[in-house]
């Protein structure tokens, strides 16, 4: 019987972020669930136009941008998203949208994706309303994301349900390690050099992302380390710009620590062959999507051991998760592996322990397996 | 190719080939630097690991050799060309971005079954390359892709493009699958693998922003005296354009104070009056002792050369034709390179975008539906508020500097609005803009315009007649100065390039800048409204373009817009 799946986002390719990166996968997965079964998918975007598709996730026939128009978007939900069987929200911000698919349509089954931060926090009466009476299942990117969704909003275990995030389909999988030489010269690095990195988003308004930390420990590190390098790399806003540059003046770290800005994706990968040790000591991650991209190319990462990064690393399979508020913990293991680097063969175990864990063919089947739950219930 | 590149480099030709690699490198030369027999391209060094094809200048090189001298690199002639090889040789990729300079070439490093493609840091000049079925081309004109049989099938979308912007932006090209190597990047092909990456070349450095308005000014004053003093190099007669507006005249002012007496400089005039700068050039000329060349346009000139001019500019612009007339009387005055001053109004705001970026923001406020009713409006001028439908960087920039809107590309192209609209905006190569202040506009001005339609049409208007045009204003280091500049100290709400006029006070005379500007601009409006054909609307094919034809003999129409339809009938 053919069915009609439709994923609601906020954004998910005119910027790039973790909750971005997480909807490209779950739309290609959808799309090419649906094509193997001959149902109906089709992706919305509230704030993206239509002319940010990137094609190769899929075809531009199923996917509407709505170019921050919430009103085309609710005539659309009106008109389209009443007749589908299942409605999969991608951000709690769009719950009234959902409450209204459900109240005119209650037998679609409407699912939440929990991220993060989003929903680990106190919700409006509309968003409590909408998780508590309408969702159907709460799809948890992680372990992590499931407890606090238990701990705030006191959902049942069986309507939360953890599926943890996979590699990008598109993202290459390198099967040499070389550091790129482009890069080597764009940094200015020399061969021996000690790289430490860090990709996020540097924003004032979020203040837990940890790499202050990473700073401070690359002040203390340098006299152990000459030719230790700290690339921080993500768009960052004046405010935090000028924070960071402070900070990195009082570290007397000047020399070692470049800033890059926005990085783009076509040279993702090269950054993370370019480094030696990933390192988020992030407070607030749901899952951290970039963990798992820096394992597929055989990097080693350091994490926080107090939220939702520990699944991307396998509680302690692939990375090393630490108290983030304590430094000393932070910069002895930092020490530890860039003293013992890993070997080619080590680097080449992580890649395809990272792959085999979150590969997009098992998200997929994880995926099917939740909507014929769901279907057949 | 080479052949169809002749036009450019009128003094030399040669070929390499390489069997096992399956390659070919071809040149045309136009000698500038070390004029002798050693200058012959393609060229490799004394051991021959390395050979290369290449076009431009390394002002640097003198430096650069010293420092590979050191290093034991042996030299056999004094050469820029083998300046570059010996830099690779010693320093491989990082040596890109120690060049300083106006350059293009395709270097392979025999060893490494590798070649190079590099283009200069400001995209002065022009790389296009095309890839199919594991197979590298390049050349400096599309003409000479085409030409040679390898890229004949055009590309659908260029004449959309085209209409919209006044010229085939980057990356794109007239022809399928031909792409303009970005500035600042290389491409590495490997011979092995038959594949390519891309990457930016870039060092990135650390520099404290100038807050300081008098160190910004010294700064300025000494970086553009050194660029010019540096763009100065050659061993073939050079000089300057002059126009009469503040950037010409201070190229002038400031190659004269090393070139003295050998400077010559080029100008030019018109009968018709509103455009006759002659007043301001003489005021410039009188300070400066060589040469001085000027020149009558007219508009008898126009009708008899624009059959030339079009088939010189190797793919369709709106603009150029300036160019191509001085570049023809500085050729036939002896000159093989001349300073402009291209860049200055991107680098200090010039032009009026930088002043309306600030209602471009506030009218991003109001929501993106309402402006679709703005392509109704039967003038020309709010026709293009339509563009802020599309809430779309591409749509920001076409509202600043576009010539048709979507739906008039449309009409004229008789195709759907959807089609159009999903030509020009599915660009993911723009960043997201979201200030609308004077660091946004100077991004639209020098990655867009500038790049896109000055660059592009000087160069490949300059060659046509073996004349190399160097730009002093976007010497890497002045550039990279100028932009390290706090946007407070950089810009001037009430005057533009205040900075820079400031910096040069005591030797740029207050009339040269305290006057509307001008630009370097033709009587084209006149002109093309008396030129035969131009003006026939039974010539152009559709409604929409008849009418538009109809507005311009009205003088309601810009004579860019007509010059564009006239660029499309041509290609019919």
């Amino acid at each position: 019987m053919s069915k009609k799946i439709i994923l609601l986002t906020l954004q998910t390719f005119s910027t790039t972020g973790g909750i971005q990166k997480m909807t490209r996968t779950l739309a290609h997965s959808l799309n090419h669930i649906t094509e193997q079964n001959h149902w109906d998918f089709k992706l919305w975007s509230l704030y993206d136009s239509r002319y940010d598709l990137m094609g190769q996730y899929l075809a531009a026939e199923n996917f509407a941008g709505f170019g921050r128009s919430k009103a085309r978007m609710g005539l659309k939900t009106l008109t389209q998203a009443t007749k589908a069987d299942i409605v999969i929200i991608s951000h709690i911000n769009l719950a009234l949208i959902g409450l209204v698919i459900k109240i005119l349509n209650p037998k679609c089954r409407l699912w939440l994706v929990a991220h993060g931060i989003e929903v680990w926090r106190q919700l409006s009466f509309v968003k409590r309303t909408f998780l508590k009476r309408y969702c159907d299942k709460v799809i948890c990117v992680s372990g992590f994301t499931k407890t606090q969704m238990s701990n705030w909003h006191q959902l049942s275990d069986d309507k939360c349900v953890v599926l943890n995030n996979a590699i990008d389909p598109f993202i290459r999988q390198p099967d040499e390690f070389e550091k790129p030489e482009y890069l080597m010269n764009r940094y200015s690095l020399r061969s021996g050099d000690k790289v430490i990195f860090t990709l996020t988003r540097l924003a004032s308004s979020e203040q837990y992302k940890g790499y202050e930390q990473v700073i401070k420990a690359v002040g203390s590190l340098k006299p152990g380390f000459p030719g230790l390098k700290y690339i921080l790399s993500g768009q960052y806003d004046a405010a935090e710009e000028m924070r960071i540059k402070d900070l990195i003046r009082a570290c007397d770290v000047e020399d070692e620590v470049i800033l890059t800005g926005f990085l783009n994706e076509n040279e993702l990968v090269d950054h993370f062959l370019l480094a030696d040790l990933f390192v988020l000591p992030s407070k607030k991650e749901g899952f951290g999507i970039v963990f798992i991209e820096a394992l597929a190319c055989g990097l080693p990462v350091i994490c926080g051991n107090a939220d939702g990064s520990v699944d991307a690393i396998r509680n302690g399979e692939l990375g090393i998760a630490i108290n983030v508020d304590n430094l000393a913990e932070l910069e002895k293991t930092i020490i530890a592996y860039l003293t013992t680097p890993l070997t080619v063969a080590a680097r080449e175990s992580l890649q395809s322990r990272c792959l085999s864990y979150f590969n997009e063919l098992d998200y997929r089947k994880n995926l099917l397996r939740l909507i014929n739950d769901k279907l057949t219930a | 190719m080479c052949l169809t590149l002749q036009h450019g480099g009128p003094d030399d030709e040669g070929i390499f080939s390489d069997d096992r690699a399956g390659l070919v490198f071809g040149h045309r030369r136009l000698a500038i630097i070390d004029l002798s027999a050693k200058g012959h391209q393609p060229m490799a060094d004394v051991n021959q690991k390395a050979w290369i094809t290449f076009n431009g200048e390394i002002y640097n090189y003198a430096e650069l050799k010293q420092q590979l001298l050191l290093l034991g690199a042996k030299f056999y002639s004094d050469t820029d060309t083998e300046v570059i090889i010996q830099a690779y040789l010693h320093w491989g990729m990082a040596s890109f971005s120690k060049f300083r300079g106006i350059f293009a070439f395709a270097l392979y490093d025999i060893e490494k079954a590798l070649t190079y493609l590099v283009r200069d840091s400001s995209g002065v000049k022009p790389l296009y390359y095309h890839i199919d079925d594991g197979q590298l081309s390049f050349a400096s004109e599309v003409k000479a892709l085409k030409s040679a049989g390898i890229a004949v099938e055009p590309d659908s979308n260029w004449r959309v493009r085209f209409l919209a912007y006044g010229h085939i932006p980057e990356p794109y090209t007239t022809q399928k699958n031909v792409f303009s190597l970005p500035k600042g990047e290389f491409l590495c092909w490997n011979h092995k693998k038959q594949n390519c990456e891309i990457h930016s070349y870039h060092v990135i450095t650390r520099e404290k922003k100038i807050t300081d308005t008098a160190e910004a000014r010294e700064a300025v004053r000494s970086a553009l005296t050194c660029a010019v003093k540096r763009q100065l190099i050659a061993d073939a007669p050079i000089g300057v354009f002059l126009s009469g507006g503040i950037d010409s005249s201070l190229i002038t002012l400031l190659a004269n104070q090393h070139k003295r007496a050998q400077l010559k400089t080029i100008s030019i005039f018109f009968n018709e009056k509103a455009y006759d700068e002659r007043a301001f050039q003489n005021m410039i000329l009188k300070e400066i002792e060589g040469e001085k060349y000027a020149h009558l346009v007219r508009q008898d000139d126009f009708n008899e050369f624009l059959p030339q001019i079009i088939t010189d500019m190797d793919m369709p612009t709106t603009d150029g034709i300036n160019t191509w007339f001085i570049s023809k009387y500085a050729h036939e005055d002896g000159l093989k390179a001349v300073l402009s001053g291209i860049g200055a109004d991107e680098l200090f705001g010039g032009y009026p975008s930088f002043r309306r970026m600030k209602m471009l923001k506030k009218m991003h406020k109001i929501r993106p539906i309402t402006f679709r009713i703005a392509k109704y409006f039967a003038s020309d001028r709010f026709k293009k508020i339509s563009f802020l439908a599309y809430n779309h960087p591409t749509a920001d920039y076409l509202l600043l500097r576009g010539h048709y809107t979507p739906a008039d590309i449309a009409g004229i192209l008789d195709t759907d609005l959807r089609n159009v609209e999903n030509i020009l905006f599915n660009n993911k190569q723009l960043p997201y803009i979201s200030n609308y202040d004077e660091a946004d506009a100077a991004w639209f001005e020098t990655n867009m315009y500038m790049q896109n339609q000055l660059l592009r049409d000087t160069d490949v208007m300059g060659m046509s007649h073996a004349l190399e045009v160097r730009v002093p204003f976007l010497d890497e280091d002045f550039k990279r100065l100028a932009e390290n500049i706090a946007l407070e100290v950089r810009f001037n709400a009430h005057q533009p390039k205040k900075l820079l006029i400031d910096s040069f006070a005591d030797i740029l005379p207050r009339a040269i800048w305290d006057r509307s500007k001008m630009g370097f601009t033709f009587p084209l409006q006149q002109w093309m409204r008396e030129h035969p054909d131009i003006n026939n609307e039974t010539l152009y094919k559709g409604k929409r373009a008849q009418s538009i034809v109809k507005d311009f003999k009205q003088n309601t129409m810009h004579w860019s817009k007509i010059f564009a339809l006239y660029q499309i009938r041509m290609h019919e």
